[in-house]
């Protein structure tokens, strides 16, 4: 053979070796990638059977988060929820934050995460800094040039003051959004299409296993309130309002006290068994006019009952349903007075009614929460139901004014009561006008 | 794998202003900024259409333009030989970069004002990188 015909022979043989070690290059790569993606889905599963074990939304949240900086690497990582009412987002756990900014809220639209959960897709951007500058400035153009009217600030977003990269993904079960997982970083670009892959990976375990733990705890939360609430009322707070009905606020409340008069001298007197069988009977008639009226029942204390209205839903005139409530149950426990005075116990209900502004929230301590209202409208309804002889039901000049066409009513007093420092005029309500 | 590099990417990741240069069929040049050039794959980006301007008319009759992209981060830049292709109003192209305007509009007072039209697809035919480096050295 000649030097000239064995040429290209000699070189397509050496291509031939150049490309099996080429081929050899290509397969360790992808060897180390496959390596790298099983320890990842082995980690992915690890994650998924967690999340998956727990029906406590906290616990759910900390696993998700917790597995953002522990397997991804991502410092920064916060999960927000879509409020009942569907408008808004509200960051409810997040680590890596100083502060955590726990609460802070987010308009659907609004900012990186709010139109991710507006348009229910993933956003990955690298440049938030330098792009609000430079749309800042376009904006600093348009108003010199009278294209657009002066702005006026924007709300400030959670996150990071000067985050520069972030990635978040909409928490979707069945294409209903959930919330949003977002991870960010001060660094630009800090985030690639692999990141967007392993964080989609856990985001869909994350959302079913958050909504199934949001079910729960609703239907947890709903039997903690029906202890205080009418069942319309505890699904009303569940469904309706964003705002959490146990914490502190101040409203306006029509407070009423009842009590049976002669009760301590007859518990004295009579067996348990028989106080016992009329608390019970007294206790479900008046719990039934309670729920009928829309009243919320703060406590029972023997005989004593602590009633109020406008709160924690508001209700149209609040003082008239609370007088109207009290004459019914004046109505329904004289035959009852009538058979325990057969029985030989003389008892007889006595009521008070204020109106004016009390601290309302939860009350007491881990384990025991009372719901509670406090402001000397609940002193003056109390005072105001020692004063009162029996069946009589005595009421603040507020209640009486604010009653005046539905009920009659003679002034009384004015009553010197404990704890208020001026004698107070009381009405003394004789029942429905008409 | 494409035409563009990895390390590009950093570029074309937010709203950010590049610069594009077109020519009209008679020949007039144009330079202009232009908000967003975002990265559809290794070898083709996308251009922002916010208004409809002498850029996106130029390229309508004269697919050719220079379009140059800068990394504040990477201290580097590149200039892109590219093709006019085709405009797209909707897909998950569109969808990424309208987002990102979006979110980065409404945090400045400028939503449904600042806002995209189309997201126009270029083919990539050449890249060059710091070619302000070179020229000056």
């Amino acid at each position: 053979m000649s030097k000239t015909e064995s040429g290209p022979e000699g070189s397509a043989a050496s291509g031939l070796r150049e490309k099996i070690a080429e081929n050899q290059l290509t397969i360790d790569r992808l060897n180390r990638d496959l390596a790298r993606k099983s320890n990842e889905v082995r980690i992915i599963q690890q994650i998924s059977s967690e999340i998956t074990s727990t029906l406590d939304l906290d616990e759910v949240l900390a696993i998700v988060l917790g597995a953002m900086e522990r397997v991804l690497g991502f410092q920064y990582s916060m999960v927000l929820l879509k409020d009942l009412a569907q408008t808004k987002l509200r960051v409810f756990a997040s680590r890596g934050y100083e502060p955590n900014g726990v609460g802070a809220e987010v308009a659907l639209g609004h900012g990186v995460l709010g139109v991710v959960a507006e348009r229910k897709r993933m956003m990955r951007i690298g440049n938030i800094g330098s792009s609000i500058a430079y749309l800042a400035g376009i904006r600093a153009r348009m108003e010199a040039a009278g294209d657009i009217a002066p702005g006026t600030a924007t709300p400030t977003l959670p996150g990071l003051a000067k985050g520069q990269s972030q990635l978040a993904l909409p928490l979707l079960v069945k294409d209903r959004l959930v919330g949003v997982l977002a991870v960010e970083s001060p660094k630009a670009n800090a985030f690639d299409e692999l990141d967007e892959i392993l964080l989609t990976i856990i985001g869909n375990q994350a959302a079913t296993a958050i909504d199934n733990a949001s079910a729960y705890q609703m239907v947890e939360k709903l039997g903690r309130l029906k202890r205080f609430f009418s069942p319309q009322l505890a699904e009303l707070i569940v469904t309706g309002g964003a705002d959490d009905p146990l914490k502190t606020h101040r409203r306006d409340v029509t407070v009423v006290f009842l009590d049976l008069r002669g009760f301590t001298a007859f518990a004295e007197t009579a067996e348990p068994e028989e106080v016992m069988a009329v608390l019970r009977e007294y206790h479900a008639e008046m719990g039934r006019l309670i729920l009928e009226h829309e009243g919320t029942l703060e406590r029972f204390t023997g005989d004593g009952m602590m009633i109020f209205f406008n709160d924690p839903t508001p209700v149209a005139d609040p003082a008239k349903r609370a007088v109207r409530m009290a004459l019914a149950m004046r109505e329904r426990v004289t035959p009852l007075c009538e058979r325990w005075r057969k029985r030989g116990h003389e008892l007889d209900l006595g009521i008070g009614i204020a109106q004016g502004y009390a601290t309302i929230g939860a009350i007491g301590f881990e384990g025991r929460w009372d719901y509670g209202a406090i402001g000397t409208v609940t002193n003056l309804a109390a005072r105001l139901c020692g004063e009162a002889k029996p069946s009589q039901i005595l009421v603040s000049r507020r209640v009486a004014s604010d009653a005046e066409d539905l009920v009659e009513s003679e002034p009384i007093g004015p009553l010197v009561l404990k704890g208020l420092a001026k004698p107070v005029p009381a009405f003394n309500v004789v029942g429905l006008k008409g | 794998m494409g035409i563009l590099p990895d390390e590009i990417k950093s570029a074309m990741q937010g709203v950010l202003p590049s610069h594009v240069v077109t020519c009209s069929l008679d020949g007039i040049p144009n330079a202009s900024s232009i908000s967003q050039v975002y990265y559809v794959d290794g070898d083709h980006v996308a251009l922002s259409h916010q208004f409809f301007n002498k850029t996106t008319r130029n390229v309508r009759e004269n697919p050719r333009a220079m379009v140059w992209v800068v990394s504040p981060e990477a201290l580097a830049s590149w200039d892109l030989e590219v093709e006019y292709d085709h405009s797209e109003t909707e897909g998950p192209v569109f969808d990424a970069m309208d987002m990102q305007i979006e979110a980065i509009a409404s945090m400045v007072g400028l939503k449904g004002i600042f806002k995209l039209r189309a997201a126009d697809i270029y083919r990539v035919l050449s890249v060059t990188k710091n070619v302000e480096d070179r020229i000056r050295a």
